[in-house]
């Protein structure tokens, strides 16, 4: 198919706004008589609160507003209100009258000025009685473990375990020539945003609520919002223009949205609430840390008989995307690599620490650590190279995907191929090593695959309207949040090459749960392929009409007509033309018509796959691991616009280069305090860190449910770079590490352990 | 107690009232109404308020707005030669890529004007070296860089053409 805007990277809608400095984000709002609201947070990990006295700050000019667990709504809610879903726990209250970890709010203020607010929290005085708290897993597992909350289903689960068996791994493990077991840890991560938590919240006189926030799931804010506080979903507004980053965290509530809405209901005023950096780490999500058991059995061609793996995530405080990130992760464990016989479990655990959430790559970034580090240790008991082992196992057309859907196409296979030939990889791994200086080299590879959907955990809907005005100019309204990763672009491509006219006469309206339709949310990797194949469908709706209208002025039937750039023409007969505007306009007495084409997109679930290539430097005197290369190969489907889908990629590996290497967000495990929740303590790659990316992007395996074929890439980016780097770094120093990150200590206490290791077989030998 | 604060900011003679306390960022924000600088940290930890101060650029919130009396400002929003006109650094971040979700962008753009104007032409390492203390989430840097080096290049052009 011959496309004009589809492919092409055209300049994004939203970009304008932000290289200008006028993009509006939900903090940059100052209304008249606003007041900053502020959070009072816990100084202990787990307690009750015995007491708690907010007349001193109520008394301090200037405060407009006090609220506690007294004087707040008393509603169990759900974090992050999905509909319909059981990926998400109802376990939380907006203050409630005890404490589940260090830094939850407990109470909140509105003040005329930031400065008062923070003197009134000051003067809140709370007595706790501590309870007995449980910081790791595995005392919140003990028998006789604090129980931290009571609801759900009892001894500090968040969900009933969740258990997916294929074939049967006793048979598995019974055929197979060789075995491949080990326990994976993963550290704890956060999406560490770049726009703090914020809202402003308004009522209107006839009790309209109207939020400014920063979220990427409007409308489910909108529903829990109205839930808690008893409104009908007519009498709440929320409102989003721009935000500043989210990664999959900012698809939760964050206490504030309802402390916000609640001051200034009775403060009768407009109120401010934005978080500091601090509290965006305190009161914010982290990826859940964890671990997985993995056993896995090979024949020695490398078959895999069986696969059986135990997984258990800490979820922290509250449930949050607990038990959707546990069944994501660990049914993902049933694919990637081909196996028929697979026996999984998937724990998620409660603790006193800081919430894990959602956070691009949603548990299968931390399943697939752990997959694809232990093929590259069986590739090196089976003397087979790891890239060869990987790809004869690779999932292919046809396979059973981890949704229970077949997979479309040869993505990772291809992935695969595409990225030894780039690096020449079967050369690199055989060339000899210089081991003798203290700087080591090595090559790894790791792959991955994700789904554009959160299908079947989630039964999904994209919605979108099209408007064609009389100037042949359309709208495209969508409820389709903008993270920042250009969606809202490739909406518009997609409807503008749908209808014939040029990208420049779309323009995009989004943002506003008054006025655009209903959406569950941008997450999933799902935005571009779900919502981007409705607009396609009410782009093809309007089309239809607008070609039933042209074929009168044309003498022809609709169905020979066709657009291209704005002109429709008789398929096949020049001359015969008309513009879309005077098709649509108005004629002599004839008003212009009334264009509108809805769709509605109900996906199933496609796969995007990736390779990621890594070649990195181990400094074997102060244990530094750097990555100096990275070739990411993904297969997305049809690419919208490559520098956008692009810009997804390189992201991604940054982030993931992160979680290898520096990003852990720590918690004192004496008292479960936070120890690192600033940018100077919580170490991030930046711009000296980051190696250069070469970027290539298949588009061989296309989604037939997907616009155009296009399918999701948001999260694949963060997944694969993970294990590459592992793997490469073992290539390097020859110590394998199960664990991320991997710091500078861990690998000079390692290169000891290898070196007296080896020093003492020597010894042995001569003796 | 407010303080009157005379300065030129954006090329125009302003006089902003702020509390002795009060960081130039919050006063850029919130009295001169310039929200193009974000606040990402507060605490000179990720560069997002980077303006341009008598030529140099600095983290706003370290700056006291008392500090600015008579000083020189310019912010992202006064990077633009004409309202109709943008900066070359503007044109390249839109085409390379190098703004995503859009927050780090005001910062890092500032950053590189500052970068550009002292060393006109920059090896990526001097490009790196220079936004070291910007953090952007978003990109992974590789396409900033980008359009920082195609800045360059056509900041060079027009002086060449300039000089013809």
């Amino acid at each position: 198919m011959n496309m004009s805007v589809v492919g092409t990277s055209v300049k994004r809608t939203d970009t304008l706004g932000k290289v200008t400095g006028q993009a509006m984000y939900a903090g940059d709002l100052i209304l008249p008589g606003m007041l900053h609201g502020k959070i009072k947070r816990s100084t202990v990990a787990h307690a009750k609160i015995k007491r708690i006295d907010a007349g001193k700050a109520l008394a301090l000019p200037g405060v407009k507003a006090v609220l506690t667990y007294e004087n707040v709504p008393r509603v169990l809610h759900y974090g992050s209100p999905h509909p319909r879903s059981a990926s998400v726990t109802k376990d939380q209250y907006i203050l409630d009258n005890k404490v589940r970890y260090w830094g939850e709010g407990v109470a909140a203020v509105a003040a005329t000025m930031e400065e008062i607010a923070e003197e009134a929290l000051d003067l809140i005085d709370v007595e706790y009685e501590e309870l007995p708290a449980a910081f790791t897993v595995e005392e919140a597992l003990r028998p006789g473990a604090p129980l931290i909350h009571e609801t759900g289903p009892g001894a500090n689960l968040v969900l009933d375990p969740v258990v997916v068996i294929r074939g049967d791994v006793a048979r598995g493990f019974a055929e197979a020539d060789c075995i491949s077991e080990g326990e994976y840890e993963m550290g704890r991560p956060t999406p560490a945003y770049m726009e703090p938590n914020v809202c402003v919240c308004r009522w209107d006189g006839d009790g309209k609520l109207t939020v400014w926030l920063s979220t990427q799931t409007a409308f489910m804010v909108r529903g829990i919002l109205a839930e808690v506080l008893g409104l009908p979903l007519r009498s709440v507004r929320v409102l989003v223009d721009h935000m500043g980053g989210g990664f999959g965290a900012k698809q939760d509530l964050f206490q504030h949205e309802f402390l916000c809405a609640l001051l200034a209901q009775q403060s009768k005023r407009p109120v401010r609430m934005e978080f500091s950096r601090k509290e965006t780490f305190l009161g914010g999500r982290s990826r859940h840390p964890g671990k997985v058991w993995l056993k896995q059995g090979f024949k020695k061609d490398g078959t895999i008989t069986a696969r059986q793996a135990r997984i258990t995530l800490n979820s922290g405080a509250y449930g949050s995307h607990g038990p959707g990130v546990t069944s994501v992760g660990t049914a993902a464990l049933t694919s990637l690599y081909r196996c028929d016989n697979v026996h999984l479990e998937g724990r998620c655990v409660y603790t006193n620490t800081p919430i894990a959430g959602a956070f691009r790559g949603y548990g299968v970034v931390q399943t697939y650590y752990a997959l694809d580090v232990q093929m590259d240790e069986a590739a090196e008991r089976l003397g087979m190279d790891p890239a060869d082992l990987k790809l004869k196992n690779a999932v292919r057309e046809g396979d059973i995907a981890p949704s229970g859907h077949p997979v479309e196409g040869h993505g990772l296979e291809d992935c695969i191929r595409r990225g030894t030939e780039e690096t020449r990889w079967h050369e690199l791994r055989r060339q000899a090593r210089d081991q003798a200086g203290p700087v080591r080299r090595g090559w790894g590879m790791g792959c991955e695959m994700h789904g554009s959907s959160a299908y079947p955990g989630i039964k999904e809907q994209g919605n979108a309207i099209v408007k064609m005005n009389e100037d042949g100019t359309v709208t495209l309204l969508t409820g389709a949040g903008g993270l920042g990763t250009g969606a809202h672009t490739a909406l518009a491509q997609i409807v503008a090459e749908e209808l014939g006219v040029r990208f420049e006469d779309v323009s995009v309206v989004h943002g506003d749960t008054d006025v655009v339709p209903w959406d569950i949310g941008a997450f999933a990797s799902h935005t571009t392929f779900m919502v981007g194949r409705a607009a396609q469908m009410a782009a093809a709706e309007v089309k239809k009409q607008l070609l039933d209208r042209a074929a009168d002025r044309l003498e022809a039937a609709a169905g020979d007509l066709e657009i291209r750039d704005g002109v429709i023409s008789v398929r096949g007969v020049s001359g015969y033309k008309i513009t879309v505007h005077e098709a649509v306009g108005p004629q002599k007495g004839i008003p212009a018509a009334h264009l509108v084409g809805s769709g509605t997109y109900h996906p199933t679930k496609s796969y995007s796959f990736a390779a990621h290539f890594v070649q990195v430097k181990v400094d074997t005197e102060t244990g530094q691991i750097e990555v100096e290369n990275v070739i990411p190969i993904h297969e997305i489907g049809k690419v919208i616009h490559p520098i956008a889908a692009a810009g997804q990629i390189e992201g991604g590996i940054q982030q993931g280069i992160g979680h290898m290497l520096t990003e852990d967000y720590l918690v004192d495990l004496s008292n479960g305090r936070s120890l690192n929740p600033s940018f100077v303590d919580y170490k991030m790659p930046l711009s000296m860190d980051m190696p250069p990316i070469k970027t290539i992007i298949l588009e061989t395996a296309p989604s037939a449910g997907g616009p155009f074929g296009a399918k999701g890439v948001g999260e694949d980016s963060i997944i694969a770079i993970g294990p590459a780097i592992a793997n490469a770094v073992h290539d390097a120093i020859g110590v394998r590490f199960r664990h991320y990150p991997i710091t500078p200590e861990q690998v000079l206490q390692a290169l000891r352990e290898k070196n007296d290791g080896s020093s003492s077989a020597d010894r042995r030998q001569a003796s | 107690m407010k303080h009157l604060i005379p300065l030129m900011l954006n090329g125009e003679a302003r006089e902003l009232a702020v509390e002795p306390y009060r960081s130039l960022l919050d006063t850029l924000r919130n009295e001169a109404g310039l929200s193009g600088t974000k606040k990402g940290c507060d605490v000179g930890d990720c560069g997002a308020c980077t303006v341009i101060l008598d030529g140099k650029p600095v983290n706003s919130c370290l700056v006291l707005a008392a500090e600015v009396r008579n000083c020189e400002i310019v912010t992202i929003e006064g990077l633009q030669p004409a309202p109709d006109r943008l900066h070359p650094l503007q044109e390249n971040f839109m085409k390379y890529g190098g703004a995503q979700c859009g927050f780090c962008t005001p910062g890092v753009i500032m950053m590189a004007k500052a970068l550009l104007d002292e060393n006109p032409n920059p090896t990526e390492d001097e490009i790196r070296f220079a936004i070291a203390g910007n953090i952007c989430r978003c990109t992974g840097y590789s396409k900033i860089i980008d359009a920082i080096r195609a800045t360059a290049s056509d900041l060079a052009d027009r002086a060449e053409e300039t000089a013809r």
